[in-house]
């Protein structure tokens, strides 16, 4: 029988949670972890008589994130109200925009498996507010549920795209590259696991080259990119084996549990109607002001991973990774500012300064590994004053300690020992105390020569100079 | 206790111990009284309804707390219909009647606060949309409510629009204007008012208020101005644009009562859902539920009907203002002779009240109800004057201008 291919049609819409000093419609702190209901007000619990009055800062991040994902932003855009009643909106409705979104016609490049770049379109971002928390306590006699107000009114922006994905691979690309450009813009923090990014996924199949859209079905609750790939993936198999067994697929939301790694089925969905909300004024942009957001808005990473090839010589991967984030990104030129060659700094801090720094479960703004101590410590190392394995050991004591790289290298005795003669006296002991290691090597085996250096690398206490040390066994073994 | 048990259908609330703030404010010494749905911190502001039971505001309302800063001293609550909905217990205009206060404060979502004054033979004005501060207005249909004033004298009134209008950071739909000016009056050299009526609001009218209408025009007249007939094709249009809006409208305002927070709670319910429903049952008069049931079935079930009612409502805003290029008034009756608002029993009924005045509050324009013009064996009527959009001080001035004939005739 004749077997036709599936291909997975995939869109996500993405809730993130804007880096924003106060809630969406009042003054009160955009801190949802506070202990319960304590940044609420008459606004956000929506005491009567209340008006909500919108957020400058909100629209700023807003705006910045839609040009961050290179949308085209709305001169004229307008919140409604989304009606629906559950205990989580005290007022009835969440405002929203539906009818006039923020910004449109968006777009991300990601790179797939095959090395390729592929173009990914959003359809549209708008603002909302986000609505209270709900705390179900199953424990006690009666199962009662809580409602937390702190997260009421916090701003989101929800970022719906096209259905452009095929793969789990595609979506969680797409979901880094959006976590890199909003975080960069300075727009969200965007974590998954802290709830400032949180994403349903809507997943369909049809045959491959087939241009139909079928009935989709949606998964929500992941709590990491890794999970949205997995949830998806699932869901792909799931609606395949439907298929198979000639089940029909019907519209509905299903849940990731991330222990069962499986989606279960949730209450049917509910759409309520949208109307405009009378009360929030319409937005009017003015270019002036839309100028000076797009002024603010940094280098973003894909043109300074290119400026990092061009500038500095980094290979495309080491700029990839130096760009990769803000933060680091601007850490790096520091490094680079204090007389360090580029590629040097780019591979010391990927593969030495971050993982020291997680280990510590440190980041780059609070560590007291300053890019002027890091590039005076690899100033050490290009001048050839310690060698690499010296300049780990001093790296590994930086963060603990207050003294410059140059006294720690002088005072814990690191200098890299070049000297001819005290090099010599080092192997001519080794050698003598490794006769075996030696026939070895005259026989032919090369794996002798690096026990030989280790020796003596050991036995200098690590500092010996690598290179002169190996020239000198080299020469008495000839 | 007594003194409160006399005024019970007057007042829901008296301040046992009222007094001015401010010694020197341009209101000092004038009384004012405030609809229960206004907000006032610490008086229980219940609006009527059961939804609010025991709600205690906790801030004044913009326009009470301008009103205390210029020198009024607050009476108590009035008495107000559900919800500020149509006119089935007022108590401002009968405040005002009675002696208890010089100048009231009221909502007007569709023409109670002017239908109230009129049939009490008061002053009565409901400035333009966002001119006066809604924050703190229980309201009911958000683009359409509008804190107005009731008084026996027409200078109070000015007094008291200049007291509380003016942008408010805590309405943003409030206009950035500043303060309004009242133009000293001796410096104003106004040509010949041109009082305009339409045409298409003439033939709803039966034959007795027709006639009397037109003797109140020809009064006008007679106080020097230019009366002029003008078409409005779509007029009957702004009722029913009004009801399909403003039900939708007060149908998501009624959301927040859930009786969670605040107000009546049903008991014995199982689970969130029946609390809401019976919480929300037990509340709503079936009349006020009509109105949110037509609101709610817009909402869900005829979307575009609702969305050609705002088009409708957009086209009529458009023609009324340019109605007024070529007049500066329009002129009719406040409320029709015949009706009781009190025994209007359905949402219909309710409409058929306020089918005169509520133009105003789907377009956002000033209107004004003079007493005195209109007068016959059913009371006082009221002549309403709609005024240009923001054209609120000079519609205050021609009032005062228009209503001094009348007093000296009386």
């Amino acid at each position: 029988m004749h077997y036709e291919a599936n291909e997975a049609v995939i869109g996500l819409e993405i809730h993130v949670q804007l880096s924003c000093r106060t809630k969406m419609f009042c003054q009160c702190p955009n801190q949802a972890g506070d202990e319960p209901n304590r940044n609420t007000c008459p606004i956000c619990l929506w005491l009567p008589g209340n008006l909500p009055r919108f957020s400058e800062e909100a629209l700023e991040k807003a705006v910045l994130a839609g040009l961050a994902l290179n949308c085209e932003i709305q001169k004229e855009s307008a919140f409604d109200q989304k009606v629906y009643y559950y205990p989580d909106l005290p007022k009835g409705f969440q405002l929203s925009q539906f009818h006039r979104p923020l910004a449109r016609n968006g777009w991300l490049n990601i790179t797939d498996t095959d090395g390729l770049t592929r173009k990914l379109r959003i359809h549209k971002i708008h603002m909302e507010e986000d609505v209270a928390r709900l705390v179900h306590e199953q424990e006690g006699r009666t199962p009662i549920s809580l409602v937390d107000f702190n997260r009421a009114g916090a701003p989101l922006v929800e970022i719906v795209t096209e259905p452009d994905m095929r793969t789990p691979h595609q979506a969680m690309e797409f979901l880094r590259c959006l976590r890199t450009q909003l975080r960069y813009a300075n727009s969200s923090e965007c974590s998954m696991e802290q709830g400032t990014m949180r994403v349903d996924a809507n997943i369909s199949i049809r045959p491959q080259g087939s241009e139909q859209l079928n009935t989709k079905v949606e998964v929500k609750n992941m709590n990491s990119i890794r999970h949205v790939g997995d949830a998806i993936a699932y869901e792909i198999t799931r609606q395949a084996n439907c298929l198979k067994a000639g089940e029909p697929i019907v519209l509905h939301t299903r849940l990731w549990d991330p222990d069962k790694r499986a989606t279960t089925a949730m209450r049917g969905k509910f759409e309520g109607p949208c109307i405009p909300d009378p009360s929030v004024p319409r937005i009017v942009l003015d270019d002036a002001w839309l100028q000076e957001i797009r002024r603010s808005l940094p280098e973003m990473p894909d043109r300074k991973a290119n400026r990092f090839v061009r500038q500095y010589g980094l290979t495309v991967e080491e700029a990839g990774i130096m760009s990769g984030e803000r933060d680091l990104s601007e850490y790096f030129e520091a490094v680079v500012e204090e007389k360090v060659s580029p590629r040097l700094a780019a591979q010391w801090l990927a593969i030495q300064v971050l993982p020291l720094l997680k280990e510590r479960n440190e980041s780059l703004a609070e560590s007291t590994v300053t890019p002027v101590r890091l590039g005076a410590l690899l100033r050490l190392l290009e001048r050839e004053e310690i060698n690499a394995n010296a300049a780990k050991e001093v790296l590994k004591t930086l963060p603990e300690s207050s003294l410059s790289p140059e006294v720690i290298v002088a005072d814990g005795g690191y200098r890299q020992v070049s000297a001819t003669a005290d090099l010599e006296a080092i192997v001519d002991r080794v050698l003598q105390e490794n006769p075996s290691a030696v026939a070895n090597f005259r026989r032919g085996a090369g794996k002798a020569m690096g026990f030989l250096m280790g020796q003596a690398m050991q036995a200098s206490g690590g500092k010996a100079h690598p290179r002169a040390l190996k020239e000198i066994f080299e020469e008495k073994l000839r | 206790m007594g003194v409160r048990l006399v005024k019970a259908a007057v007042f829901s609330y008296i301040d046992p111990s009222p007094s001015a703030l401010n010694g020197e404010g341009p209101l000092f010494g004038k009384r004012a009284t405030v609809q229960a749905s206004i907000a006032v911190k610490g008086w229980p502001t219940e609006a009527n309804s059961p939804a609010l039971h025991g709600y205690l505001p906790l801030e004044d309302a913009t326009v009470v707390e301008r009103l205390k800063s210029a020198g009024a001293i607050l009476v108590g609550n009035t008495q107000s219909s559900e919800l500020g909905f149509g006119l089935f217990r007022d108590g401002a205009a009968r405040a005002l009647m009675e002696g208890h206060g010089d100048v009231a404060l009221m909502t007007d979502t569709m023409g109670e606060a002017r239908v109230a004054a009129a049939s009490a033979g008061l002053f009565g004005f409901k400035p333009s949309y966002g001119r006066v501060s809604r924050f703190g207005l229980v309201g009911l249909v958000p683009s359409m409510d509008c804190c107005s004033i009731l008084g026996k004298d027409p200078n109070d009134l000015a007094a008291v629009f200049h007291a509380i209008a003016g942008p408010d950071e805590r309405d943003p739909s409030l206009a950035d204007d500043p303060a309004p000016n009242l133009a000293p009056r001796s410096d104003r050299k106004a040509a010949t008012p041109v009082v305009g009526f339409v045409a298409e609001c003439l033939e709803t009218l039966d034959r007795a208020e027709g006639t009397s209408f037109r003797e109140a025009l020809a009064r006008l007249e007679q106080a020097g101005c230019e009366i002029r007939e003008v078409a409005f094709a779509d007029f009957d249009l702004f009722r029913a644009a009004h009801n399909l809006i403003g039900s939708v409208e007060a149908s998501s305002s009624c959301g927040k009562f859930d009786g969670v927070r605040y107000g009546h709670r049903a008991a014995g319910a199982k689970n969130w859902n029946e609390m809401y429903l019976q919480s929300r049952g037990e509340s709503f008069s079936l009349l006020l539920k009509a109105y949110l049931f037509q609101g709610a079935y817009f909402q869900f079930r005829d979307y575009p009907a609702f969305e050609r009612a705002c088009r409708i409502r957009a086209r009529l805003v458009k023609e009324s203002r340019s109605l007024f290029r070529r007049v500066d008034l329009l002129a009719s009756p406040t409320r029709r002779a015949i009706l009781d608002p009190g025994r209007a029993g359905t949402v219909d009924e309710v409409y058929d009240v306020f089918s005169l005045t509520l133009p105003a509050n789907l377009t956002g324009q000033p209107a004004l109800t003079l007493p005195g013009f209109l007068t016959d064996q059913n009371g006082d009527r009221g002549l309403q004057l709609v005024g240009p959009f923001f054209g609120d001080e000079q519609l205050l001035e021609l009032g005062w201008q228009l209503s001094r004939p009348v007093e000296g005739a009386r």
